[in-house]
Order: structure tokens, then sequence, then C-alpha cells
């Protein structure tokens, strides 16, 4: 009676479960099987990469967030991209230069045979269109081609660039996204409706963009490199819980995992049927300090704080190993970095005697800054009030939102916080100025630091030509900027990215950027 | 009145409580500190660029202005554009919401089917090991932090057996169907303890009634007894209970979304207000108070269809 009624609904349930388990297809591939050697790309396939966010959009002069950048960068081509050491660059787009003896004009030959996703062929018009789009004094990125005078297009392989001064970014400057090669006036499109579905010569074209979920986009068959891309799509998708991600990974919802958390690289290393990719990266962290704020004003302050930061500690407690200490503001992937800077690194004594010498040598009081739902974060932080203890510091942690962390951080509202940067371009200029000119709009990496030498050696590198110059004054920045502590320069970190080992040919460049064109899926 | 009365009334009552709920909100998330900006520019802020955001979004009028404009603009039925995304407020908030919504009849679905077969068991077998076992098992449910659950759920069913996918929502009906059942049934798992007691307590109170002891001297069977009787009436608190949680669970469901990759309206809005992307915060506010009004209403509707003494007349 009432047994069969529950009886009944018990049946009702099970036999529903289990035909659920069995119909709606396979939920995904099985675990890359064994052996699958590398040898020729095949051709095909759907890749999955399940990423920690969403992107924002894809106008490539305007944002500034990575989970963007990384996708349109498969769309729109630059006339040259970085080389894959991080070094330097080469030709894309464009196959070759002549400069002017003035060294104020730049003569590029573009390569023939490039279409648009849609057909038409790429002409220099489109490249005009394109740079002078980018320079527009209200985007985001117009910055970057503030040297640039003017563009034009001669002939439809040729573009002539005039400089307003000899400029030796240049080249590197090109190579960003924002300059990435769009049709000339949209393809008759408005701005908005072209970047809701943009077009480039890149390896895959536009299909479909679910807000928060999901990104895809697939092989663009009029793309110049023959061959190429294997892929027949590429879908992005959105997963912010680490744990998720992973377990999209071992359970074939995904083949690429973007940054696994680093507790979990040691297991990834050993997992068969995964490859656990460490790829070199400019990305580098600091501790800032605010000078606006006392006592942060006084060097030795700074550099007692540097001196006490044991980053060999931070390396193994926050990456798990996954990263070396770091000794200048330039990471080493970056050219014209300067291996002997004398970055400075865990000396207690030392950090001692730069307290007697400070205006506080009997220690103080005061907060860092740090965002919430960011672990590492909060271990380098809880790290650090143990570190400062015994120069007298008392260190307060101040946990916030991200948000309000950054707006806090860019109104110089903090004593202490912790930052970062990876490069955008293979050239440190941009970082240089950013991180070292109180008038670059950055106000030296929001922390106030004024040393006119700095400024001046990193204004006249931009204008030499010179490698030997250039180095010169680059070595003048890391290694001034390296004793006068501005900031504790921490630890340099990898890209991490893991993926199942059907997944061939995926490379990350220093800059973050990759190349969906070279990848295959094995099968 | 009559039943098409009451639900127009009701309906009319929902316009004051939206209208108080996104001035609350609206003046609540400008008055944090933070600045969608910074969001958008990340480490490269500066102030300059800053200022042309806020001059572009309308940051920089008073706070009052600001408000008169997003009321004057959803009257007119136009939730306004995305900080972030730059799209349409009304689009991302429809392209969200039907994950969510799915979320929450699947697990209300889930709840009921195995609530009320167990609620029956431990009411008939009062104090019998049974009811026990009913009444304290679940509780591993409600006291288990969902996030656990919902790993350890997608651990056994994902990865080693290979029944349900990961996460994600799925595509068509069967591919929800099974990527939203682990993610319905930790939901469920954490309300079913809550429904189950109060079902089996007023179950329980039912079946003392006069009416019952009535019905069953006359001979009613067993099965029509729980059926037209005692499930009948007991139901009523338990559907108050259920129809207060799915209140709650409205914005719940945002951990559960991130675990489970879900794009839903919850993840839409923690996502919002990290970003300080305030159109998207104010739209989705007004989408959850809708919601927990509709709900209500629903949840009042269905005690008229179980209990016919319950009338719309006055």
């Amino acid at each position: 009676m009432k047994h069969r009624t529950t009886t009944a609904i018990t049946l009702i349930a099970v036999s529903a479960l289990a035909a659920l388990a069995g119909c709606g297809g396979s939920s995904g591939s099985s675990s890359g099987t064994a052996g699958a050697a590398s040898g020729a790309p095949v051709q095909g396939g759907d890749l999955v990469i399940a990423r920690t966010a969403d992107s924002q959009s894809m106008n490539n002069t305007t944002v500034f967030d990575n989970e963007s950048i990384w996708i349109f960068e498969q769309i729109f081509q630059t006339l040259y991209t970085v080389t894959p050491n991080g070094k330097g660059v080469q030709p894309m787009l464009a196959t070759g230069y002549t400069v002017s003896a003035d060294k104020k004009t730049y003569t590029f030959t573009l390569r023939s045979g490039v279409k648009f996703s849609t057909g038409q062929p790429m002409t220099s018009a489109d490249v005009k269109f394109s740079i002078d789009q980018a320079s527009a004094a209200a985007k985001g990125w117009g910055y970057i081609n503030t040297a640039i005078k003017s563009v034009e297009a001669p002939s439809p392989s040729t573009v002539v660039v005039n400089l307003k001064y000899p400029w030796a970014p240049l080249l590197a400057d090109l190579s960003l996204f924002s300059n990435g090669i769009v049709p000339a006036n949209y393809g008759g499109k408005s701005e908005t409706d072209f970047y809701n579905a943009p077009v480039g010569t890149g390896p895959f074209k536009w299909d479909y963009w679910h807000k928060g979920s999901a990104l895809k986009l697939v092989r663009n068959p009029n793309y110049w490199e023959k061959g190429k891309p294997y892929l027949n799509s590429v879908t992005w998708t959105d997963v912010p819980s680490d744990n998720t991600r992973e377990l999209q990974l071992k359970g074939g919802q995904a083949q690429v995992d973007e940054f696994p958390a680093w507790s979990t690289v040691a297991s990834l290393k050993t997992t068969p049927s995964v490859t656990m990719n460490l790829f070199n990266s400019t990305r580098t962290d600091y501790l800032a300090f605010n000078e606006l704020r006392k006592p942060f004003q006084d060097v030795h302050v700074r550099r007692a704080i540097s001196l006490a930061v044991d980053r060999a500690a931070l390396v193994k407690a926050v990456l798990f190993g996954n990263g070396k200490p770091a000794n200048s503001l330039f990471p080493p992937q970056v050219p014209y970095y300067q291996a002997a800077t004398q970055g400075l690194q865990f000396d207690l004594a030392a950090a001692k005697q730069e307290m007697a010498k400070s205006s506080v040598p009997h220690g103080f009081s005061t907060t860092i800054l740090v965002s919430s739902g960011f672990s590492d974060d909060t271990t380098i932080a809880t790290i650090l009030q143990s570190e400062l203890k015994p120069l007298g510091i008392n260190l307060k942690i101040q946990t916030l939102d991200p948000n309000t962390v950054n707006t806090n951080q860019q109104s110089l509202k903090y004593d202490m916080t912790l930052t970062y940067w990876t490069m955008d371009i293979p050239d440190p200029d941009e970082l240089a100025t950013f991180g070292v000119d109180p008038n670059s709009g950055a106000k030296s990496f929001f922390t106030a630091y004024n040393n006119p030498t700095v400024v001046k050696a990193t204004h006249d590198a931009e204008q030499t030509l010179s490698t030997s110059a250039r180095q010169d004054l680059y070595n003048t920045v890391q290694s001034d900027s390296a004793s006068d502590a501005f900031m504790a320069f921490l630890y340099n970190s990898p890209y991490a990215y893991a993926t199942t080992s059907s997944v061939h040919g995926f490379y990350v460049t220093p800059l973050g950027n990759y190349h969906m064109e070279n990848v295959w899926l094995s099968k | 009145m009559g039943r098409s009365g009451f639900v127009v009334q009701r309906l009319l009552l929902l316009i004051p409580v939206a209208v108080g709920v996104t001035i609350i909100v609206f003046f609540m998330v400008h008055l944090i500190p933070g600045d969608p900006a910074a969001t958008i520019l990340g480490i490269h802020a500066t102030p300059k660029a800053v200022a042309l955001l806020h001059q572009q979004w309308g940051l920089n009028r008073p706070l009052a202005s600001q408000y008169w404009l997003f009321l004057d603009r959803l009257l007119h039925g136009n939730l306004g554009q995305s900080i972030y995304y730059g799209g349409s407020v009304s689009s991302l908030i429809l392209s969200h919401l039907p994950p969510t919504l799915w979320l929450l009849t699947y697990a209300t679905v889930l709840t009921v089917l195995i609530s009320v077969p167990l609620a029956v068991l431990a009411a008939t077998r009062r104090d019998g090991i049974r009811d026990h076992v009913v009444r304290a098992v679940p509780l591993v449910g409600l006291g288990m932090p969902q996030f656990w659950l919902g790993f350890l759920l997608i651990y056994v069913f994902a990865i080693s057996l290979r029944i349900f996918p990961v996460s994600g929502y799925g595509t068509g009906f069967t591919g929800h169907l099974q990527s939203m059942f682990l993610p319905s049934l930790t939901v469920a798992l954490a309300l079913t303890p809550v429904v189950i007691r109060s079902l089996r307590a007023s179950m329980l109170n039912v079946l003392t009634a006069e009416y019952i002891v009535t019905a069953r001297s006359k001979g009613v069977s067993s099965r029509r007894l729980f059926q037209r009787h005692v499930l009948r009436n007991a139901v009523i608190p338990a559907v108050t209970v259920l129809a207060i949680n799915i209140g709650f669970l409205v914005g719940a469901t945002v951990i559960i979304e991130q675990i489970f990759a879900i794009p839903g309206i919850g993840q839409l809005m923690i996502n919002a207000i990290f970003q300080r992307d305030f159109p998207v915060v104010q739209g989705v506010t007004l989408v959850f108070a809708i919601m927990v009004v509709l709900v209500n209403l629903l949840a009042d509707m269905s005690y008229a269809a179980l209990d016919p003494r319950v009338s719309f007349e006055r």
C-alpha cells in the first residue's frame, strides 16, 4: 500500500536517472589515447579552451583585457609579430621595409595574396585605415602611436609611415594588436556593428559569442598561410573556478586548461594524458610603495623592506616552486634586460642597517592593500607580515574587493600594495615609461617615484636607434630603479597551461599571446 | 474579485516593490568604493583615460540625475548599456536567464521527487528506524558547503562514472537535462532536509486529524487516503517553505553557477558587481525582485489549487 507508492516512486526515479544518463549522447571524448605520436599535423578537430573569465570586447584599439586580446589576435593580424622568444619581431603582413636617412620615414612592403575572411584582398588602404583608427586620441591604445605623424598608401602594396622623430620601438609598436589590420571603413559597417562580428586576415573567423558562456571562432578558408589553420574551430569557454577547469580537462570537456592553480601543477605534471606547459613569460610581480605616504618617501625604508623580503620563500609558498626571484624592473624575456641588475635580494642584516639609517629606525605601522579572492596575494601579504616584524614594522593587511583595490591604487590611496606587469610589445619602452615616468599618466606605476636621471634615460632610449646606446640607457633605468627600490621586485612566473596530450603545436610567447593556426589535435 | 483579479492586483503590487528595490540598490552600488574604469583599464589606468570613460558613461553627473536617467529609460523599456560589454543590458539578462530558470525549476522538481516519498515514509513509520534515517541523513546535505558537495558529485558522477558532463549548460533540451542534473541535485540536496521535515511534521499533524479517522473508517483505501486527503492538506505549509527557499535561491545560485560554469543570472550579477557595471547590477536586481515576487505569487496560487478552502474573495 504505502510500500507500493514509495516503491513505485523510487522505481520511477531510478529509471529516469538511467534514461537521463543514457540519452543526450556522450558527454565528451574519453581521455586522449596514450601514445598519440606527434608527427605530421592532422587537419580538422574542434578545440575547447577553458579560461578563467569572459572577454570584454573585440575592439582591438580600446581594450586592455587579455581574455579579449588573445581571442581577437586570432582574427586580426599585424604588419609584424613578436618572435617566439619574445625579444624581437618578424614579418607577418609586411614582408620588409626601408627607412629614410633621417630615420623618420619607413616604407613597408605588404605581403601579396593576403585576403580578409570575406575574400576581399588586403591592400594598403586597409592598413592606413587601421593604423589611423588605432592612433585616434580618445582610444585606449592611441598613446602607443604617438610618434607617428601620418600614414600614406602610395600603392596597393606599399605603406609609408611618417614619424615626428626617430623612434626605436616603431616595429614593436606596429606589432601590438591595436595596430591589427581591419577592412577600410569597417567594410561599410559602423564601428560597433563591425566589432560585434569582426573580420580580419587571421586564421580564424567569427562564429558566435554567448556572453558569460562561450566564444567560438571557426576556420578561415581564405587564410593566406597554405595548409593552415589545422583546426576547424576553437571555442573559449568561461570557467572561473580552478577546480572546475581541471575537472573539465580530466573529464574531456576541454583540451586546454588556462592557468591551473599553482598547487596543482606538480600533480598535473605526473598525470598521464596531460601535458603541463610552463611557458616563459614576461610577468613580473612587484610590491609597490606609495611615495606620497610617509615614510615611503625615504629610500632607506623602501630598501629595508625590499631587503627583508625572502623571495625564494615566496616562490615556494605561492608558486609552489614554479618561478624565480626577480632582480630587475624588466623581466628576463624582454630585450635590453640586464641580468647584472642588482635588484635587492633577501639580506636581513642589511635590511636592519638600512632601517637604522632611515627616518624611522624603530619601525612604524602601515597597511598593505590586497585584493580579496586572490589567494596568492593574501599568502604574500601574510608572509610579508612576519618578514617585516624583525624591522619593527607592524604590517596590517587590508583586504578589499579587486575593483576597489585597483581604484585606490590608481588614485594613490594606499601605503603598500601588490601589482604586476606583463609586456604587450617586445620592447621595454612601454614598461619603462609606465613604470618610472611620473608624467606618463600612470605616475610611475602609481607610486609617484621620480628620479630625473631615470626619466631622462627612458626618454632618450626611445629616440636612439643604436642598440648599444639603448642598452646603456636601459641599464641605467634598471640599475637606478633597483637601488632606489621604488618597488620591491618579487618574482617572475611562467604562463601555465595544462593541455591534453592530443594537443600539439600550442605555444605561448612571453607576451602571453598564442597562434592557434599552429595547433592541431591528434586522434 | 476572483482569481484573475487577485493575480492582477499582485502584479500591480510588483511595481512599487521593483521601484523600491531599484532605488536602494542604485544608491548602494554607487556609494560603495570602486570604479568601473578600474576594471576596463586594468593596470593601464591613467587619470586621463579614467576621466574620459567617466564622461562617456555619464558617471561624472550627480547621483540623483543618474538615477533619474535610469528610471526614465526603464519606463521606456530600456535597461541601458553594459559598461563592461557595451551591449544592451536586456539582451545580456535574457541570455543569462534561461540557465538560472532551468537550475531553479530542475532543483525544485528534484526536491519534490526526493522529499515527498521520503517524508511519506518518515511520517507513516513514525519513530521507526526509517523515520530516524530519513530525518538524519539529509542533514548532511544541509550541513555540507555547497561547493564541496558540488565537487564531490562532479568527481563521482562525471569523472569516475562518466555519466554526466563535468559542467556547463549544454545544448538542446536533452543536453540541458544532462548538464544541469548535477548542479540541480546539489541545490536539491540542500533544500530537501528542510522540505522533508516540514512536510513530515505537517503530515503527522494531518494524520491525526478527525477527517482522516473518518475517511479511514469509511473504508477509504490507503493510497487514496494519502493522495486525496493527507498529502494535499499536508503539502500547504511545505509549499510555503519551498517558496521562501526558492526566493533565497534566486540570489544564492551564484556559487553553484561558479562551480558548474553555468552562465546564469547569479554569475552575471557577481561579475557585474566586481566590475562595477552599474547598469547590469541594476537590471539584474530588478529581475531578481520580479522573480521573487512571482515565485511567491505562484506559491499563493498553488494553495488555491491544493486547498479549496482558499478563495480569492475578500
